[in-house]
């Protein structure tokens, strides 16, 4: 059974609106796929356009090596979990789980049996009879799945489907989600703008802005070696210090970051960013650690260092955030301070304060300057590319 | 149209539903209309004659009802006790409506509405009936006025345009009732307790908040009920006497009595205008479009 | 706040008094079923007798228009319900520059007089040979009766989420299984309503029928006649079972969407 789904250079228009722009895509038989973007960027139109709800203006989608072009939504082998999940209401839960195979044809004894084997599968056994209405949130989460998955789909294809539910039930949703696309091998093909739920269920993440894949990769990659502005400041926290390109040797490059010094990171892709190239640096928050002031920093970080001034600082438990400003620019820094900080330290971060910090220039990642995204100041969140 | 309805529908299924709503929007409602019209602008003539010389459109049926004098009256007479009948039946069903709505508990309203309801599902001309024997000459109304030294000699209520007025009141208080209540209903209660809270006395409120509020509600009560009362043929029947004809009456004679539809066609058709009239009227006075009405 | 408390116990009065003008009629006509007078009244009361209810009972003709009532409303049912649903169907899919006008010629049957309903009807079918009879009183009561069906069951289809019918396709169900499993159980309660609207509308109209009935006669008309011509209680007789089957009726048909609504909230 291959559940390999392709995209040939899809287009998608509505009107003078390009929702969906030349995009060409593989996605592995058995593979759990995330889309990640934020909302309108296309990505439920992508997944409208692999489920048939939708016919692409431009090129090709097929599933399982065949075109899907002219093949309607119920005669396609993919099946959807909504976002409203869309049960039946009128309905108990077995018909809802059977109407799949009762409208072809399946006789009663069979779907009753595979009903039951999937309630199992979802861990809902004996509530067959039940009404949808009368379920739990999470119950009828499972049904969903379970109603789905009862059409044997190569592909199931998920639409934001725990946006609906509380935050303790949506994290352990998504190890069972998890667990049942490794039990049924089905390929798993899942939109959401949460990155959380992206990283820890996919294998590979697709984040897309404006109807343009900026960058597919598996997580730790995503995480790690952003290839894009957008990525870098959508997948994780992090800070952007623009900067100009001194000179590069292999990966490393040093970085003149104008009234913030010398600078040293890593070019993230195979791009070739010489000297004099306008980039943007990325640390993340984390990345950065309290060094003595007036050194140049711990050798073995490679010696570059910011100074910033202390704003305010949360305490979050595990960790402090500290925001602080960079002396010399006046850009806002964020700073995750892990346990490595003693609490006398931590008790002497206050505002106005000066604090001097490294970083290992391996963890970092430099990056062309142009698709810098565009940060809503109140909320922190990345809105839109700004030109993508 | 049709590939809106395929898309959702599938082909076989469309189809029907266009061939039902075609059906009935052509040959129930529109040709019949039109009909009417071709009928109204035709002589009565002879079936040996039609299609002869004198067959051809002429506007000598709608003459007729202004050279006659009774006719003439009648029409202006159903026109105004019509428009008489809308103005109480509103008169009678605004308390109620504003009881209903905004000072009944929620229990209260809903007993109220199924108390409203089910002289609805009766009979019109069973609900006429019973103010036929009300107001019948020897009928309880009388016997109670003159029990109670009201009156010396009894009332004949049934012989001029009362008893059909208080018969159509009764008849259509309903469509009043109703549209009013909803329209009310959907008034946020805090308008009117600012409006109390600012000094604005019950008439006030009632003036500048409720009744502005609840415009598409009266426009609608009135409509309905004009239409019913002009358009009424059992009440004027069963409760008026020879002397308080209705324009319906003028009309079924000249279809069943008369034996004249051509005639009959020119009055329904007045009839009709009457009624879009009013309504065109009603809805540029109250500025509600049909949307507003339909609810 | 005194004189508003007045006008407050001034509403409540005028409710009650409107409920006793709204009820009393109903209670004198029942009332005068049992009167021994030959004339329908209740004033004087010349004794109690049940004697009107047998009369009625041996009236053939009333028997005869009944019946009559029956076929008739029972064929309103079978045209204006589908009628209404495939309109309101068709208003919830569609979007077109010609809804605006569609949408006006399918409530004008509602804002036309009655009458005028009939002799159109009447006037349209005469000249394919069709005259007054049971057939034109089904076409005539339906063609208003259509657009009430039309009214109840878009209320509910408004109400539709249509992801549902997308989940459906999606499970493999052609669009006819998603109309018949889907669609059509979920307008079941609005139906049901519409057809018993439907059933008593055509029972008791009087306007349109009377155009279009010809020599054949329904109850109402039939109540109607004897109205005017030899009244005698036993009409009362027959008000008083029909006030009691429709109050029966919709006392049966409340209760059941009472039920029906609570069941919805419940959830």
């Amino acid at each position: 059974m291959d559940g390999s789904v392709r995209l040939e250079e899809v287009v998608m228009r509505f009107g003078d609106f390009t929702a969906i722009d030349k995009m060409s895509l593989e996605i592995g038989s058995g593979e759990f796929f995330s889309f990640l973007g934020p909302s309108g960027c296309g990505k439920t139109t992508l997944l409208n356009m692999i489920g048939g709800f939708l016919t692409p203006s431009e090129g090709r989608v097929s599933i399982g090596g065949e075109p899907m072009a002219g093949v309607s939504v119920n005669r396609r082998p993919t099946a959807m979990i909504f976002q409203n999940l869309a049960l039946f209401p009128l309905m108990t839960v077995f018909e809802n789980i059977e109407f799949g195979l009762e409208v072809r044809g399946v006789d009663r004894r069979t779907r009753r049996a595979t009903a039951e084997r999937l309630l199992a599968l979802v861990a809902l056994e004996g509530v067959g009879q039940r009404r949808v209405t009368e379920l739990s949130g999470g119950q009828k989460q499972r049904v969903a799945i379970a109603r789905a998955l009862a059409v044997e789909p190569r592909v199931l294809l998920l639409d934001e489907p725990l946006s609906a539910l509380d935050l303790k039930l949506r994290q352990h949703m998504r190890s069972e989600l998890k667990a049942i696309q490794r039990k049924t091998g089905i390929t798993f093909i899942y939109i959401t703008h949460d990155q959380g739920e992206a990283l820890t269920m996919s294998d590979r993440v697709a984040v897309m802005s404006a109807g343009r894949l900026q960058q597919v990769a598996d997580p730790m990659t995503l995480y790690r070696q952003p290839a894009t502005g957008f990525v870098a400041a959508f997948v994780g926290e992090n800070n952007r210090i623009e900067a100009r390109v001194i000179d590069r040797l292999g990966e490393r490059v040093r970085l003149d970051a104008g009234a913030l010094g010398e600078l040293e990171g890593r070019v993230g892709d195979e791009a070739s960013l010489g000297g004099g190239a306008e980039v943007a640096l990325y640390v993340r928050p984390e990345q950065l650690r309290p060094v003595a002031a007036g050194t140049s920093g711990d050798a073995s970080m490679g010696g570059s260092t910011l100074v910033a001034e202390v704003e305010s600082v949360s305490f979050e438990g595990a960790w402090l955030m500290v925001q602080a400003r960079l002396a010399g620019s006046g850009e806002a820094l964020r700073v995750q301070l892990g346990s490595e900080v003693s609490r006398s330290f931590a008790d002497a971060l206050v505002p106005g304060e000066a604090i001097t910090l490294g970083y290992d220039p391996a963890e970092t990642v430099v990056l062309p300057r142009d698709g810098s995204p565009r940060v809503d100041e109140a909320t922190g969140e990345v809105v839109e590319a700004a030109d993508v | 149209m049709f590939r809106q309805l395929a898309a959702r529908f599938g082909g076989p299924l469309s189809a029907a539903i266009l061939a039902l709503l075609g059906i009935w929007l052509i040959v129930m409602v529109t040709l019949p209309q039109l009909q009417m019209i071709d009928y109204s602008l035709r002589p009565n003539l002879l079936p040996a004659q039609r299609g002869g010389p004198e067959d051809g459109w002429t506007l000598a049926n709608y003459a007729t009802l202004f050279a006659n004098d009774i006719h003439r009256a009648i029409f202006f007479k159903t026109l105004w006790s019509s428009v008489l009948v809308t103005l109480l039946t509103l008169a009678v069903s605004y308390p109620l409506a504003w009881y209903l709505a905004k000072v009944a508990t929620a229990r209260q309203a809903a007993l109220c509405i199924l108390l409203l309801i089910i002289p609805f599902w009766i009979n019109e001309i069973l609900r006429t009936y019973s103010w036929f024997i009300i107001l019948a000459f020897r009928g309880p109304l009388n016997e109670l006025l003159l029990m109670l030294g009201l009156i010396d000699r009894p009332i004949r209520f049934l012989s001029g345009d009362g008893g059909v007025m208080v018969g159509m009141v009764y008849a259509y208080i309903l469509f009043m009732v109703f549209p009013l209540y909803n329209a009310i209903e959907s008034l946020d209660d805090n308008q009117v307790r600012a409006a109390r809270d600012l000094g604005a006395g019950t008439l006030r409120t009632h003036r500048r908040i409720v009744i502005p509020h609840a415009k598409p509600g009266i426009a609608t009560g009135c409509i309905m009920t004009f239409m019913l009362a002009a358009g009424s043929y059992a009440v004027p029947a069963l409760l008026g006497s020879p002397g308080s004809r209705w324009f319906t009456q003028i009309i079924y004679n000249w279809f069943f009595e008369g034996g004249n539809w051509n005639q009959g066609a020119a009055y329904a058709f007045l009839l009709l205008v009457l009624c879009i009239g009013f309504m065109s009227l009603v809805m540029r006075v109250f500025k509600v479009g049909l949307g507003d009405i339909a609810k | 706040m005194s004189s508003q408390r007045l006008l407050g116990w001034a509403l409540r009065g005028y409710v009650v008094v409107f409920f006793a003008y709204l009820f009393l009629p109903l209670v004198v006509m029942a009332a005068a079923t049992f009167n021994d007078s030959r004339f329908p009244t209740v004033t004087p009361w010349d004794g109690t007798t049940l004697k009107w209810f047998g009369e009625l009972a041996a009236d053939g003709a009333m028997w005869q228009a009944l019946t009559n009532s029956a076929i008739v409303a029972t064929g309103v049912l079978l045209l204006a319900v589908p009628i209404g649903i495939a309109t309101a169907l068709f208003l919830n899919t569609v979007s077109s520059r010609a809804k605006p006008f569609l949408y006006a010629l399918i409530l004008s049957p509602l804002l036309t007089p009655g009458v005028i309903i009939g002799i159109s009807t009447l006037i349209f079918w005469r000249q394919w040979g069709v005259g007054g009879g049971i057939f034109l009183t089904v076409v005539g009561q339906a063609t208003f009766i259509a657009a009430y069906v039309m009214l109840m069951v878009t209320a509910r289809l408004q109400r539709f989420d249509r992801t549902m019918e997308r989940a459906a396709l999606d499970l493999g169900a052609s669009q006819w299984q998603m109309f018949r499993r889907i669609l059509l159980p979920y307008l079941r309660p609005a139906i049901l309503s519409a057809a018993v609207i439907a059933f008593l509308q055509s029972f008791e109209n009087y306007n349109t029928t009377l155009f279009v009935v010809g020599y054949d006669t329904t109850l109402t008309v039939y109540i109607a006649s004897k109205v005017r011509t030899g009244l005698t209680p036993a009409v009362n007789a027959l008000g008083l079972i029909l006030i009691l089957v429709t109050v029966l009726l919709a006392a049966a048909y409340e209760l059941k969407r009472r039920r029906e609504a609570a069941r919805v909230a419940g959830v």
